[in-house]
């Protein structure tokens, strides 16, 4: 047998530790899809795998158990899932082009979930279509609030919903549940002053539990979406971390370029060496510094105003 | 006219009875029953209702107990101050129904202050009421109130002053009020009438006691207290019911009274 | 008799309106809901025909139209009082609303005129108002006016209901009436709309009495309410408030002293100097408030106060069903009378 696995790799197909058979992994940006694209899955999975799908860590599909020469098959059968989830693709009925850059991940969002601050699938679809295809190693996650369900913290990229509390002091009755709220779940960025309460905007995280608890609909919601960009955290062998605030009371476009930006920056940095031409983007930001890594990100970006840039930024996790 | 708007009053005298209990003597000349309230406001904190403890020809006295963040502020005010007042609100007590009766008040701690005016009226008007006997209650000798009152009052009108405890026994009666009812004696039950005021669960025991003894409910008066706001009818803060305790009462026959449990 | 404006005699009525009148209606928030990406209606001054919502209940009533959620009784000076000025209805208010919300108005009266002394605020915006019924086509989710009776009302000055492109009205108002003839509304038999049926019936029982605080209906509510109070805020009848001062100074000698909308649901509410409180449990809060809207504010001012809206139901974020709590009571009062 005569197998180029690099290519396969970056087919999304992988190499298992069972000889002569791989696995396909199906790209659900957002986590969210058309409930008809699972009776193909589950096509595919009955026909050339072994029946059997793993729901994989980065909210795809892993169908197992297929024969390294039902490729082409399997690439012929995804294409509708490809074509359905709006998936950029170099040639048809060839499969996915790329793997490097892993599925956009994201929590419910604001479909389903009261506490998102926006709709994490929209976003992380926008996101995949500026990305995707690519081979360097990203991992982007969107979580809806900064309760971070998603976790979007382990991942390089990590956006987090935030919304920038309006109050109308005219209809505030004094009850003290965004103040109460506040403290017991949030932040407590809510002090009572004259019975009202007045917003410590340092410390408010824009999580709207404030909104949420009001009966009165003194805090409302801006109608502007925010969001909170967090860099570099990983899981892995070395070092893994926390990824840490680099933006508070960001927009979608800064993010969106942001991203791109780093791209770029990779090109640049990335050790010509890396084992399978893999490096996780926090090991040459550690090796660049982070200005240099800044001054890249941003480059052309025009932040909102009321944008907070935290500089620099460090990082601690686990040392070995 | 505008009832939200308060008048200035000034602190003509202020009595010290206990640490934390007060008599402020306050201008006033407006017509007062004893057992209405005013809203009192006391500056950084607010209005809060007082019940009228003495009335004069142009002064009323209101009784401030150091309870709760809004009455503290009271004790700092000196005479020749003033303070903003609104009222009098509430039906209070109308003594002419007690007129020719054996007249029993029982009162627990600052439940005195709002029917001090009524023993006042009887203590110098004795021959009025057929009988009249005071059983007033408080904690202990250091949370009487009215001393000198008690003492003017002894001279005209039968008084059960107790404590509910203390080391002096040789100076004071011990116990709750409570105990004291079983041994009222009257020349005529018929002709009974009794007036409770006091805690919420003094009150309560009080008048099981007074049942027990063989007085019917309709002898029986109450004032409430209860959260009140406005005093107008309007807040909603101490409606019972159907009952606005600040319109209606506070003070109610029993028979009305005892509908009101919340 | 009636008229009918279509879109150009509708723009010019609107315009003619907004020289006499500042016009409150239901209002879409965009965005303005408490989640993400949700729309809130409420009411506001809206300036043209479009902005008013027709086809949906507003979340909030008319009520705080008329009665300010939060109302500035006057400032104060060490030796001065002064009332607000109330310069900012310089104009007289044109209220849009439903049926059962005009039968809630006079629950609003009930309390603030006739409920001891006239209250001198509320008197001052009532005087100053008028009222558009807004017909409804069909019942809302939740609504049980017909139930309560207040289903119609025609103690309205205008009435309005919108039929495709156009508006249908009837105007008891010489005022209104002029304004409709400048803009060229044409005339045509109108009848307003109103619903005769809604899915959702109560039956308060005959014999209900404030016995039925006993019964164990009002506990499954201790565990279930969070008391947040948005069923009395979101309520047309509720008229609750507390009075609130504040300093401006240290001594606290200056400042201002002002009403806001208060709720019997919510912790606080009976609190009284020395910390005493009564109905801690949300269930009696519940009991409180069920039997002052179908019981005793009928025992006090002659008629229930619960107007059927639904409103409550609608808002309420635990699902607690006001028109099911009502439908409770037959079956709490033959517990309760059977106890005896």
């Amino acid at each position: 047998m005569d197998i180029n696995t690099k290519k396969l790799k970056k087919n999304a197909f992988r190499v298992s530790k069972v000889r002569g058979i791989t696995a396909s992994r199906i790209r659900v940006p957002g986590g969210h899809l058309n409930a008809k694209y699972l009776d193909v899955i589950k096509h595919i999975a009955q026909t050339y795998g072994d029946g059997t799908i793993h729901i994989t860590s980065r909210q795809g599909f892993e169908i197992m158990g297929i024969p390294f020469e039902k490729m082409p098959e399997v690439n012929a059968a995804i294409q509708e899932i490809i074509d359905g989830m709006d998936i950029n693709q170099e040639e048809f009925a060839q499969g996915y082009p790329s793997s490097g850059t892993r599925n956009i991940s994201a929590c419910i969002g604001n479909k389903v979930c009261p506490f998102a601050c926006y709709n994490t699938t929209k976003f992380a679809k926008r996101i995949e279509k500026e990305v995707f295809p690519n081979d360097l190693h990203f991992k982007i996650c969107l979580t809806g609030c900064p309760n971070d369900c998603a976790k979007a913290r382990m991942n390089d990229f990590g956006i987090i919903g935030m919304t920038l509390p309006q109050f109308d002091a005219q209809r505030c009755v004094s009850c003290g549940a965004c103040v109460r709220m506040c403290k017991r779940k949030s932040v407590e960025a809510l002090k009572p002053s004259n019975y009202r309460p007045v917003r410590n905007a340092e410390k408010c995280i824009g999580c709207g539990e404030c909104i949420v608890n009001c009966p009165t609909m003194a805090w409302t919601r801006s109608k502007k979406k925010y969001y909170k960009l967090v860099l570099l955290g990983r899981t892995g062998k070395k070092n893994p971390r926390l990824g840490e605030d680099f933006l508070k009371w960001v927009d979608e476009d800064s993010i969106v370029k942001i991203i791109l930006n780093t791209y770029d920056y990779v090109k640049e940095y990335i050790d010509p060496n890396a084992v399978g031409g893999k490096e996780h983007i926090g090991y040459i930001v550690d090796r660049t510094g982070f200005e240099e890594f800044k001054k890249w990100a941003l480059k052309d970006v025009e932040l909102p105003p009321e944008t907070e840039v935290c500089s620099p930024v460090y990082w601690n996790g686990i040392q070995f | 006219m505008n009832n939200y708007i308060p008048f200035s009053s000034k602190i003509l005298d202020v009595i010290k009875h206990t640490d934390v209990e007060f008599t402020f003597r306050m201008s006033c000349k407006r017509e007062v029953k004893p057992g209405q309230f005013f809203e009192v406001s006391i500056p950084k904190f607010g209005e809060a209702p007082i019940s009228v403890s003495g009335i004069g020809a142009d002064y009323i006295d209101l009784t401030i107990r150091k309870v709760g963040k809004v009455t503290n502020e009271v004790f700092e005010r000196y005479v020749g101050d003033t303070f903003m007042l609104r009222g009098p609100y509430g039906n209070g007590f109308d003594v002419d129904i007690y007129k020719g009766k054996e007249l029993v008040v029982v009162a627990g701690g600052t439940g005195l202050s709002p029917v001090r005016g009524v023993v006042d009226y009887f203590a110098n008007h004795r021959n009025e009421v057929a009988g009249m006997t005071l059983i007033v209650g408080f904690k202990s000798p250091e949370d009487i109130l009215f001393k000198e009152d008690l003492k003017r009052w002894k001279e005209t009108i039968d008084i059960v002053l107790t404590v509910d405890s203390t080391n002096d026994t040789k100076n004071y009666r011990t116990g709750f009020v409570t105990e004291y009812i079983p041994e009222l004696k009257f020349q005529d039950k018929n002709n009974a009438a009794i007036i409770v005021v006091g805690p919420p669960a003094m009150m309560s025991f009080s008048v099981k006691g007074i049942l027990n003894i063989g007085i019917k409910e309709e002898q029986i008066w109450v004032s409430h207290e209860r959260k009140m706001c406005c005093g107008l009818g309007k807040c909603g803060h101490c409606r019972i019911n159907d009952t606005y305790i600040c319109l209606d009462g506070p003070v109610f026959n029993y028979t009305v009274g005892k509908t009101l449990i919340d | 008799m009636g008229f009918i404006l279509d879109k150009i005699s509708a723009d010019k009525f609107l315009s003619g309106l907004k020289d006499e009148y500042y016009i409150f209606a239901p209002k879409r928030f965009e965005l303005g809901g408490i989640y993400s990406d949700t729309d809130a209606i409420r009411y506001s001054e809206i300036n043209s025909f479009d902005e008013i919502v027709f086809d949906e209940k507003s979340q909030y009533s008319f009520k705080e139209t008329i009665l300010q959620i939060s109302q500035t009784i006057f400032y104060f000076t060490e030796d001065q009082i002064k009332e607000p000025n109330f310069t900012c209805r310089q104009k007289k208010a044109l209220i849009f609303l439903r049926n059962c919300d005009l039968h809630g108005l006079k629950r609003l009266d009930d309390m603030y005129l006739n409920n001891g002394p006239e209250d001198y605020y509320y008197k001052k915006l009532r005087d100053a108002a008028e009222f558009v019924v807004m017909g409804c086509e069909n019942s809302f989710e939740n609504c049980f006016c017909v139930s309560m009776g207040t289903n119609q009302s025609d103690a309205y000055d205008l009435s309005i209901d919108k039929q495709e492109d156009k508006y249908l009205i009837t105007c008891k108002n010489s005022k209104l009436n002029n304004i409709l003839l400048k803009a060229g509304a044409s005339s045509s038999d109108v009848v307003p709309k109103f619903v005769t049926s809604n899915n959702i019936q109560v039956n308060i029982p005959d014999n209900l009495s404030n016995d039925v605080a006993t019964s164990k209906i009002w506990d499954e509510y201790d565990v279930r309410c969070i008391a947040c109070g948005r069923c009395n805020f979101v309520c047309p009848t509720c008229t609750c408030f507390t009075m609130q001062d504040i300093f401006y100074t240290e001594n606290g000698k200056v400042g201002e002293r002002r009403r806001v909308w208060a709720s019997c649901m919510i912790d606080g509410f009976t609190d009284m100097a020395g910390g005493h409180s009564y109905r801690v449990k949300k269930g009696q809060r519940m009991r409180y408030k069920v039997l002052h809207k179908v019981l005793n504010h009928k025992k006090r001012h002659g008629e229930q106060m619960c107007v059927g809206c639904g409103r409550c139901d609608d808002i309420c974020p635990e699902y607690i069903s006001f028109s099911n709590s009502i439908n409770k009571l037959e079956n709490a009062m033959k517990e309760v009378t059977s106890n005896e």
